[in-house]
């Protein structure tokens, strides 16, 4: 099992020796037990690092913000910077190197095993508290989690509280990494990739419908699944009006001219518009970390668009974001074999 | 968008054909000049290349009420620009896996290749199309 405070001196390590300008990794947050991202400066902070199933977020998000920032910044500081990853988010980060967002030698990856587990679903777990709520999240060892509440100790299968996207992730220790702290588990005993999409598949046109409509009804086109998501970086979103990049030179023709293929109102169907172009857009490049799906307020399940086209990718063109990023992107490339019969 | 066809009349499908100007366009043109007898419910849109069709304009077509999309480019092996079909191939191929997965009916989008010797055979995918969409009525899932 991965012992924290050997990511703990890692991390004060590069720092004192000004490999790095900065750590990201992840601290205890306030919001109970949950840990929370962060970004060390100091050697003398590395203490506050903790790995274990709460460390929910994707980190690699931080790293496209510190591009934006240093974009914007007048005395931009391009030196390295180091990121505490799990498997999603060395994938994640692996696709940022694909699409040249950053190099190679510009990031230094700290990977972390999540072994026979993951992180854990805080809806999940606070159903098998009934009520109660948890003081410590911890490794259980094997395929186990450790939860201590006020009455004690106890040990769930992990089975019971992994998120979703850990129950079928394929990859659970980073590939892409420039030290690896954990064990690296082949077999894991959970659910097998794509899973709940081929469920989803099973039933007819008219259910899965049914089910989009209501779904797509309910968004509140808050955008949040966008703003986490670390592949979302385009300045500009193709769906949202207000993103669209305005210059003092911009005139108001071209303003009141500029496309607009899909509306801000949230109805069924310019959220359907919105899902489909943003499932589109990350095909092939969604690395399934689920951040998606666990910051929408209203629990869509906009893991299942992302992991039908990461199903596709994988089954019809052999391809998998994040694993082939020493490859030309699913989008901009073919094979002669690729499915011919669907065309007339 | 105001329809003015609300009334109880026949079901006139309407048909978004994005076609690519090097092959398909030309086909659909040299089936208007054997002078062939086809569907009038297709609304060309003349494209550089299949693979410069963005998903979005496939989207945004549904969306604004086509009851059908079609896009139609050249054989593999016959692309202006050598590799922009097989591009397409690809990508419309995750379009129409998505569409059909939130439960768009799969008859509504479709793809073909179309030499601009094929005017037959441009009339009889239009055709074709057209009575697969009368069966199957109005396009309301993803229209505003
Ligand atoms: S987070 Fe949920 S509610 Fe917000 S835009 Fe995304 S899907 Fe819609
Ligand atoms: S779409 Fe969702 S699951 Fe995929 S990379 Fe973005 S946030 Fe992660």
């Amino acid at each position: 099992m991965v012992n924290p405070k050997e990511i703990r001196d890692y991390a004060a390590g590069l720092l004192e020796q000004g490999r790095v300008k900065s750590v990201i990794g992840y601290r205890r947050g306030t919001a109970g037990c949950f840990a929370e991202p962060c970004t060390l400066t100091e050697p003398g902070e590395a203490g506050s690092l903790v790995w274990d199933p709460t460390c929910l977020n994707n980190l690699a998000l931080y790293l496209v913000k510190d591009r934006k920032q240093q974009a914007a910044s007048r005395t931009p500081d391009r030196r390295p910077i180091g990121i505490v990853a799990k498997g999603c988010d060395s994938r994640a980060v692996a696709v940022l190197l694909q699409e040249n967002y950053f190099k190679r030698e510009e990031v230094v990856v700290i990977g972390v095993s999540c072994e026979g587990t993951g992180v854990v679903d805080p809806r999940k777990l606070k159903n098998s508290l009934k009520g109660r709520s948890a003081l410590k999240v911890e490794f259980g060892g094997g395929e186990s989690i450790r939860i201590t509440t006020r009455a004690g100790e106890s040990e769930l299968p992990a089975r019971e509280v992994l998120a979703d996207r850990c129950l079928e992730c394929r990859e659970a220790t980073p590939k892409l990494h420039d030290v690896l702290f954990g064990e690296s588990l082949a077999e894991r005993g959970y659910d097998a990739p794509f899973r709940a999409v081929k469920a989803a598949e099973a039933t007819s046109g008219e259910a899965r419908w049914a089910t989009w409509q209501h779904h797509f009804d309910r968004c509140l086109r808050c955008f949040a699944c966008r703003s986490v998501c670390p592949l979302c970086y385009c300045p500009e979103c193709v769906v949202d009006s207000t993103s669209f990049v305005i210059t003092p030179q911009t005139s108001a023709e071209e303003k009141a001219n500029r496309i607009r293929w899909c509306e801000r109102s949230a109805n069924t169907a310019e959220s359907a518009l919105y899902h489909l172009t943003r499932a589109i857009h990350l095909a092939g490049r969604c690395v399934d970390c689920g951040e998606c799906e666990r910051v929408c307020p209203v629990n869509i399940p906009l893991r299942l668009l992302n992991t039908k086209l990461e199903m596709e990718a994988f089954e019809q063109f052999d391809y998998q974001a994040g694993r082939d990023y020493d490859r030309p992107a699913l989008i901009s490339s073919f094979r002669d074999e690729d499915p011919n019969s669907f065309i007339r | 968008m105001s329809d003015p066809s609300q009334e109880p009349q026949k079901f006139e499908p309407r048909i978004v054909a994005f076609l690519c100007k090097w092959c398909s366009s030309a086909g659909s043109d040299l089936a208007g000049v054997s002078r062939l007898q086809y569907s009038p419910n297709a609304t060309p849109i003349t494209i550089p290349c299949s693979g410069s069709v963005s998903p979005l304009y496939i989207l945004s077509a549904f969306n604004k009420g086509a009851d059908g999309v079609l896009v139609s480019g050249c054989h593999p092996g016959d692309c202006h620009y050598m590799e922009g079909n097989y591009l397409a191939r690809r990508k419309l191929y995750l379009v129409k896996e998505l569409l059909q997965f939130v439960g768009l009916e799969p008859d509504r989008f479709r793809m073909s290749w179309v030499s601009a010797a094929e005017g037959a055979k441009f009339a009889q995918v239009v055709d074709g199309f057209v009575k697969d969409i009368r069966t199957l009525g109005p396009q309301n899932r993803l229209r505003r």
